[in-house]
């Protein structure tokens, strides 16, 4: 880079941002920003009775996601991969691509893990501006506030204290994907025990930066001129989520639904992704109603797997 | 069971004892209610028009619970002379506030009400299903619109209306509230069956599950959880509100209520 590294006063950059694009503030949801690229509730078309013809989806017009931490841009790069397969989820990237993402951090890192620019903390008024792809060094460009940066002070870098020890397992996806998988038929205690304590309400699919499963629901107008069809959020702890047309229901029990969480995260994602659907963000653990410890679990499970496997 | 080209479905709508809040729910959709009269053959509808016809009905929606024995054999008949029974919130799915009434104290009050020589005419405040069959039920104390609109439409299309299958929680997290629970505050928002839009917690006040509970809720689950920091009384007091009268109460949330040990 030839140019020198640029900083921005974090309020007066934001204020800037607001007045020349429509910019989803993120920092304060209890949702992860995965709603506003796959939203709740998504209308797959309209559909005009009397022309008997589809209507086009109203236009998706840019906008900018400001204050990702960093997990959440990586979420945010693994749900891009995830809707990419088989073939390009057209919903989700009709608003990915209108969409500029603009991560903050106070932590320190080496290859930025999503996102198309982001601000990294420098002290507590300024951050260091760092571009990640041509659409973050175009935004930059536009913004008249972003200048040279001078004496950039020795940053004291926070470290992120969500989930930490979940952070190290999810390193060894391999092991943890074994350990998963072997606990349903060898540790099934663990799945009883929190069968009776989860309320299968499903925030925890709600919440997660990953959770991707929707159901489909198709309905007619009162006016009896139009039907559309609409993609809902699902979650895998209601029994509506693995019932089939005839009433027959994969997973009958709360305990099948709820392993099925941890399943497809943690096993059935490496075997078709070679990564965890988890990035350790910490928002399941923190809206469980029944204040279920995810990660207390999931060292649980890895701990009596390792020592039942040891040769 | 009816498409476009075929004749009007004609659905007669009644009500028993309530506030009759479900019914002007009805008449607050407004030009949807255009499109529902226009699709719809309504009537003997008493707060809404004048027309007045005889069985056999496709539908028959009846609102409130019936408390007499004369709204008692109305029903009887409505339901030999209609096709589906649905049920216009929660006071006839469910009891629901008439539901909280005493039995024990009953005798008490009314002397001191109306007087020794009152002869009392209500029986039992008990949801319609305690008496027919139930075909549907549109839940809420009163009913959303927007689930009421569903459900007729849905029969419009032929279908069998469907419930919510959801909990009150993800509409909830859609509003951005904090969880209750999580703040020591009581909540049936994670057994009550979605649709409502959390509008209740989004204002300040707990779920009561004015939805009717949630198909499989794990209510020992929930109850754990609110023992936690509210006491049995505490917690029979929210309860009682809308699930005084149904199975999953009676059955199964006051044993759990009992059963549970710290």
């Amino acid at each position: 880079m030839t140019t020198a590294p640029l900083q921005i006063n974090l309020n007066g950059f934001l204020n800037e941002l607001k007045k020349k694009f429509v910019v989803i503030d993120c920092r304060k949801n209890i949702l992860a920003p995965k709603q506003y690229l796959f939203p709740a509730q998504e209308t797959a078309f309209n559909f005009d009775i009397k022309k008997s013809r589809l209507k086009t989806l109203p236009p998706i017009k840019p906008f900018i996601l400001f204050g990702l931490p960093l997990r959440d841009l990586e979420a945010i790069t693994r749900l891009d991969e995830i809707m990419s397969r088989p073939n390009k989820n057209y919903y989700y990237f009709r608003r990915r691509s209108k969409t500029t993402i603009i991560g903050l951090t106070d932590e320190q890192f080496n290859i930025p893990p999503g996102g198309d620019l982001i601000l990294q903390k420098l002290s507590p008024k300024d951050f260091a501006v760092m571009p990640v792809t041509a659409k973050g060094t175009v935004l930059i460009k536009k913004m008249a506030l972003a200048r040279p940066s001078k004496n950039i002070p020795a940053s004291q870098y926070a470290e992120n204290k969500t989930m930490p020890k979940l952070r190290l397992l999810l390193q060894d996806a391999e092991m943890l994907k074994d350990a998963v998988a072997w606990s349903w038929k060898n540790y099934p205690q663990i799945w009883d025990e929190l069968a009776k304590i989860c309320l299968g309400c499903g925030i925890c699919a709600y919440v997660c930066p990953l959770c991707h499963c929707f159901s489909t629901e198709d309905s007619m107008d009162i006016a009896g001129k139009s039907c559309k069809r609409c993609q809902n959020w699902a979650a895998c702890t209601l029994p509506e989520f693995s019932r089939v047309a005839g009433g027959h229901n994969f997973h009958k029990t709360l305990k099948e639904r709820y392993y099925n969480w941890f399943y497809h995260k943690f096993a059935r994602s490496y075997e078709e992704f070679g990564e965890p659907q988890c990035v350790a963000c910490g928002r399941c653990q923190a809206a469980c109603p029944a204040r279920i410890d995810i990660e207390k679990i999931l060292i649980n499970i890895t701990q009596k797997y390792k020592i039942a496997n040891r040769a | 069971m009816q498409n476009r080209f075929s004749k009007k479905l004609k659905i007669a709508i009644y009500d028993f004892t309530d506030c009759e809040g479900c019914e002007v729910k009805l008449v607050s959709i407004k030009e949807r209610l255009v499109h529902l009269a226009d699709r719809f053959n309504i009537v003997n509808w008493r707060l809404g028009q004048e027309k007045i016809k005889d069985g056999p009905y496709a539908a028959a929606i009846i609102e409130g619970t019936p408390v007499t024995q004369d709204e008692i054999d109305l029903l009887r008949e409505l339901r030999e002379k209609s096709k589906l029974i649905i049920s216009l919130g929660a006071c006839a799915s469910i009891a629901g506030i008439p539901g909280i009434m005493n039995k024990s104290e009953r005798k008490k009050w009314y002397a001191k009400i109306y007087g020794a020589n009152y002869k009392p005419k209500g029986i039992d405040a008990l949801p319609l299903s305690a008496y027919v069959k139930v075909n549907h039920m549109i839940h809420g104390c009163p009913v959303d619109e927007d689930e009421l609109v569903r459900t007729l439409e849905e029969l419009l299309s032929g279908k069998t209306p469907r419930y919510r299958r959801y909990s009150v929680c993800l509409e909830c997290k859609l509003a951005g509230n904090q969880c209750r629970l999580l703040h020591k505050k009581i909540c049936f928002g994670p057994i009550t069956q979605g649709g409502c839009k959390a509008i209740c917690i989004s204002g300040g006040s707990p779920c009561y599950g004015c939805f009717g509970v949630r198909e499989e809720a794990n209510i020992p689950a929930l109850v754990k959880i609110l023992r936690r920091f509210a006491s049995e009384k505490e917690i029979n007091n929210h309860v009682t509100m809308f699930f005084n009268q149904i199975p999953e109460y009676k059955n199964v949330f006051k044993q759990a209520l009992k059963n549970y040990k710290k």
